[in-house]
């Protein structure tokens, strides 16, 4: 193989022979699908069964591959952990992808191929897509642009039925993704065994989608399990208190953070639900996350108090340290 | 017939809560005066009739024989008409709207009151909140101004007849002393113990002594807040608390009935023992015997303990009947305000303590123990507390608006201030947990409310995640910041009367610097409002950020990885992150070097409490230098050369092989390291004096309140011809930064215009 095959070119973004070549070689050939049609200029949809919801998001990440997953499936369980969470079942996709000239073709087709599975395991379709080429240096490598549209199952999910006394639970421990990735990135000797909790929500989501009780649900993704508890507290106005030694955690996850002195809290989840019910209803849905794959570990991790809009921690000797909303870069403050 | 005149006198200053008025009316009654006397907002104004020379006389007692507890300011004296009153009486205080008040501060219990508490005759025989004019509670049990009764804690308190003739009596040594309580009519003790409680203050009183003679933890409710007590003989009692606490090795303090019995624990000369006794009864750190009566696990691996004097009359009885020393440590959870209310404190301290010894007196607001360490020939506060807060403080100019300095993340004081006046707030701990920030909002509001100022701009420090911050931009007044060092560097100048210009050191533990570095070692030539940093350190990057001043380990891996050396006692994964600048903020901090050095030579690795490596690093060197003189170490002498920007940076490098060098004592190699700090110190200074002809040095910053260091540097600088300044009445470490705030906002303001 020489350079000209192993790599992305301006070329293959200037809509001529060379882009043809890739979408049908790597798009077409993973995502295929009826609907599915790369020389058309839109899409008609088949009508669906109820009110439609619709969510977008850009996808980075570095490496763009990593233990646990890559960019592809990242960019599939993005979208359909926010519609997921949401109350909705998602149906399908649109992908807009921008590759930054030098990108090896095989890792580009690993990744398409990455997306394409997870895509169909989610039970979706990818059905419109773009490809554009950065200049070497103005992208980090691929970056993906999607869209997901969905149907409304779950009428009644909304932050502010928040009340105070309700229960706070989470579908498994947090961190494993922001460490998993850091480790790559930073190459350090001991990845190990950890890997990424990239992962779809959609069968915790659908398995308490019915839940009478059942008030909100988000997936934690940047800023992590801390900043959904912002979120709760800054629309509600209530406090949200988490219990420090119920919180679930892997012991890898606890370990590089003592060594490199990070705060788990605030670090990315890409495969978690974090869930307010009220009380009585929070053993029911626990029974019904740890019956699913990927729930096994749920937990009920906290509660919702009165007045005071802020992040609680209390600790194992009945400290209550406060949490506050993630900053740029945690200074230290011991003076 | 003599001339009759009248007077109309104003006297501000400390007058209020301190037996001023009761003082005012028998000097009228001695010189035949009639009139009146009565408290408007923060001053005494009277108002006196009779013949010119008693008039002359009544101001000379009003001069020179104002109570103890008092600090009358200037008398402003005008003639006025006469009204021909007959007699002498105290009038009702009025509320004026313009206010200049003074908070007074809390007193321990005075020699009348200990007489008569130990008196079967008197009716206040063993009365555990007895006090007068001149002692007992103020600044906790005040929920208003003017100060009268109505305003404080007691207001739920009905007087006896017996009371409050004594209240009403003129010539009484309780008339009108607010907190005025008895038997009959006043605060009662309660003791808990699982479901069992008992009432009655003797009953109380002898549940509570038995328990901590079985080796019990009791806590007991006292003026400010509460304490836990035990045994401080007994070793498992000890052991215990620190285990439930937890505290493995933060020193605790330890109450003593009198002078007498603390000579068997620790050395003390007159200076002290003055201190001890002064009013606000502070703990005060003393170097213990070689041989004591005390659990070695009162302050292991340290030289000195942390002693105070019964403070009030609940605490006399309490000691007077245990027979020895207690321990008397906060009542709180580490780092958080002291509790005060009865509930709060049988909730959360429930798994700390065996029983309880509440009484009903409520605590309005929490004041933590006062803590002094003599350095340099003088007392320097190094926590604000009880009977010291609020500490008020003249400004040596005024402020155009009144600001409320929010201080610092960690041991957090704030500071009110307008005009040319600045209150400093008691302790209120760090700023992590949620109780910390309701109390500094609680207090804040406090401050505002019973001095009658509404802050108009708060202050607070560069750093972006203070704890605070949420609290400043919810408030939606506008916010000035200041950098950490130059509050520290004002805030000691403030002290002094001449503020021209200084080279003050600013060594700490870290603070956000003008660069976005961590500064903790800094040299600043200039003035409040105008610092220069014009010496400091060679930079080093801290492994794991914020972790770096709990594990002193990564300083010194910081140190050696810095000069290119391995660690092996860190993982490799770690200098990894740190070359990647993963979390490794760089740093120029003297606390951490302390750290490095307590690391490197063995003696603390990991800290269970903030400032525990730089204590233990002293404790170590002083093990041969008791005095202060290193018997037989030198001090390295480290480089000192002129950076990119001009700072002057001393090199820290060559004490690193001296400090790993295990075929020498730790004792001898913290001894060095501490020379070789001051050495490196004055080099600095006489560098910047060359520089700028400045031949003042101020010390300031929580590494001064290490005294080996201190005391060496200090003698050294007067030996090359500076004058050296230390703060005094303001804590050096960070509790001084509100009131440095406050001076650094104020200078700028006024270089402005
Ligand atoms: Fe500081
Ligand atoms: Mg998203
Ligand atoms: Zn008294
Ligand atoms: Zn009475």
């Amino acid at each position: 193989m020489n350079e000209e095959t192993a790599r992305i070119l301006l070329a293959h973004g200037n809509g001529g022979r060379l882009m043809r070549e890739l979408i049908a070689g790597i798009f077409a050939r993973h995502l295929g699908n009826p609907l599915l049609d790369t020389d058309a200029d839109a899409v008609a949809l088949p009508r669906l069964d109820g009110e439609i919801m619709v969510t977008t998001d850009g996808f980075t990440v570095q490496p763009l591959e990593f233990p646990g997953g890559d960019l592809g499936s990242l960019a599939v369980h993005g979208v359909v952990n926010d519609l997921a969470v949401a109350g909705a079942e998602p149906r399908y996709l649109t992908l807009s992808a921008l590759i930054e000239e030098g990108l090896e073709l095989p890792t580009l087709e690993r990744l398409i191929a990455s997306l394409a599975d997870a895509a169909r395991a989610a039970g979706v379709a990818v059905v419109a897509g773009d490809t554009k080429v950065v200049r070497r240096g103005e992208g980090g490598g691929l970056y993906l642009s999607v869209a997901g549209i969905g149907v409304k199952r779950a009428a009644t999910l909304d932050l502010r039925r928040v009340q105070a006394g309700d229960a706070v639970l989470v579908s498994g421990p947090v961190g494993d993704h922001g460490i998993a990735v850091m480790l790559a990135r930073e190459q350090f000797g001991l990845s190990g065994e950890l890997r990424s909790d990239c992962a779809s929500v959609l069968p915790l989501a659908r398995a308490v989608w019915e839940l009478p009780g059942l008030r909100f649900m988000r997936d934690p993704t940047r800023g992590g399990l801390a900043t959904v508890c912002h979120e709760i507290a800054r629309a509600t106005g209530h406090t949200v208190v988490l219990t420090q030694a119920s919180v679930p955690l892997r012991p890898e996850v606890v370990s590089v953070c003592e060594m490199l002195g990070y705060d788990p809290y605030y670090l990315a989840c890409e495969g978690r639900i974090v869930a307010v019910t009220d009380a009585s209803a929070a053993g029911e849905l626990l029974e019904r996350w740890r019956a699913v794959r990927g729930g096994e570990d749920a937990a009920i991790i906290g509660r919702i108090d009165e007045a005071g809009a802020r992040v609680i921690l209390e600790t194992e000797l009945g400290g209550r340290r406060v949490i506050d909303e993630l900053e740029d870069d945690p200074l230290p403050r011991i003076c | 017939m003599p001339e009759r005149i009248a007077q109309f006198i104003t006297i501000g200053g400390r007058v209020q809560g301190v037996g001023f008025r009761p003082f005012v009316y028998r000097a009228a009654r001695a010189h035949a005066l009639a009139g009146w006397v009565r408290n408007a907002n923060g001053s005494v104004e009277i108002h006196v009739e009779g013949e010119r020379a008693q008039l002359q006389g009544f101001v000379d007692t009003l001069l020179n024989e104002a109570p103890p507890l008092s600090a009358p300011g200037p008398l402003a004296i005008r003639p006025c008409a006469s009204t021909r009153l007959r007699g002498f009486s105290i009038l009702d205080s009025t509320a004026a709207s313009e206010a200049d008040v003074h908070l007074p501060a809390d007193g321990f219990v005075c020699a009348d009151c200990l007489n008569e508490l130990h008196d079967p005759a008197n009716r206040r025989y063993r009365y555990p909140f007895i006090n007068c004019t001149q002692c007992g509670p103020r600044y906790t049990l005040i929920t208003g101004l003017p100060y009268d009764r109505p305003m404080t804690a007691m207001r739920g308190f009905t007087l006896c007849a017996a009371c409050r003739r004594e209240y009403e009596d003129a010539g009484d040594r309780r008339f009108h002393a607010e907190p005025i309580a008895c038997p009959v009519c006043g605060p009662h003790l309660q003791f808990v113990s699982g479901d069992k409680t008992l009432s009655g203050d003797e009953t109380a009183l002898a549940a509570a002594v038995a328990q901590l003679r079985a080796g019990k933890i009791v806590a007991v409710k006292g003026v400010g807040g509460y304490h836990l007590m035990c045994d401080a003989r007994n070793d498992p009692a000890v052991a215990a608390l620190r285990a439930r606490k937890p505290r493995p090795a933060k020193p605790l303090a330890v109450m003593f009935r009198d002078l007498d019995s603390l000579r068997d624990a620790v050395h003390f000369d007159t200076d002290d023992a003055a201190l001890l006794s002064s009013p606000a009864r502070p703990i005060v750190l003393l170097r213990k015997r070689n041989t004591n009566p005390l659990s070695a696990a009162i302050a292991p691996g340290l030289g000195e303990i942390g002693c105070m004097l019964p403070y009030s009359p609940l605490h006399d009885l309490l000691l007077h009947d245990f027979g020895g020393p207690l321990v008397a440590s906060s009542g709180n959870l580490s780092g958080e305000p002291v509790l005060t209310a009865n509930a709060e404190a049988q909730a959360r301290l429930r798994h700390l303590a065996d029983a309880f010894l509440h009484h009903d007196r409520p605590i309005v607001r929490p004041a933590d123990d006062p803590v002094y360490r003599r350095i340099a020939g003088a007392p320097r506060p190094l926590r604000l507390g009880r009977g010291l807060a609020p500490l008020e403080l003249e400004l040596p100019a005024a402020l155009a608006q009144p600001v409320l300095a929010l201080g610092s993340h960690m041991k957090n004081t704030v500071c009110l201030a307008w005009g040319t006046r600045a209150v400093v707030s008691p302790h209120i701990g760090e700023l992590d947990s949620a109780r910390s920030l309701d109390t500094l909002a609680r207090v804040a509001a406090d401050l505002q409310d019973l001095y009658q100022v509404r802050a108009a701009t708060l202050l607070v420090d560069h750093h972006p995640g203070f704890g605070y911050r949420r609290f400043a931009r919810d408030s939606g007044l506008p916010l000035a910041a200041v950098w950490h060092h130059h509050a520290h560097a004002s805030a000691l100048a403030a002290e002094f009367e001449d503020i021209s210009e200084w080279i003050v050191f600013a060594w700490d533990g870290v603070g956000l610097g003008e660069d976005m570095s961590l500064w903790g070692g800094e040299a600043f030539a200039g003035a409040p409002g105008r610092w220069r940093r014009a010496a400091s350190w060679r930079p080093f990057r801290l492994p794991g950020g914020d972790k770096a001043g709990r594990e002193p380990w990564r300083a010194a891996a910081a140190l050696l990885w810095e000069t290119g050396a391995p660690a092996a006692f860190a993982p490799p994964a770690l200098h990894q992150a740190w070359a990647a600048r993963l979390n490794s903020p760089g740093s120029s901090s003297v606390g951490r070097l302390l750290d490095a050095a307590a690391a490197l030579c063995g003696i603390c690795t990991e800290a269970s409490f903030e400032g525990e490596a730089p204590m233990r690093i002293e404790a170590c060197a002083s093990d041969i230098a008791p005095d202060g003189t290193c018997i037989d170490a030198a001090a390295l002498t480290l480089p000192l050369a002129a950076d990119a920007q001009g700072v002057w940076r001393s090199d820290w490098a060559p004490l690193l092989p001296m400090l790993a060098d295990a075929t020498q004592p730790a004792s001898r190699r913290a001894a060095r390291f501490h020379l070789s700090l001051a050495e490196a110190l004055v080099a600095q200074a006489k560098q910047l004096r060359g520089d700028t002809g400045i031949r003042t040095v101020g010390l300031t910053g929580g590494v001064f309140q290490n005294r080996l260091l201190t005391e060496t540097a200090a003698l050294a600088l007067a030996a090359a011809g500076f004058s050296v300044r230390l703060p005094q009445r303001v804590p050096m470490n960070d509790a001084g930064l509100s009131f440095g705030q406050v001076i650094e906002f104020l200078y700028r303001q006024h270089t402005k215009t």
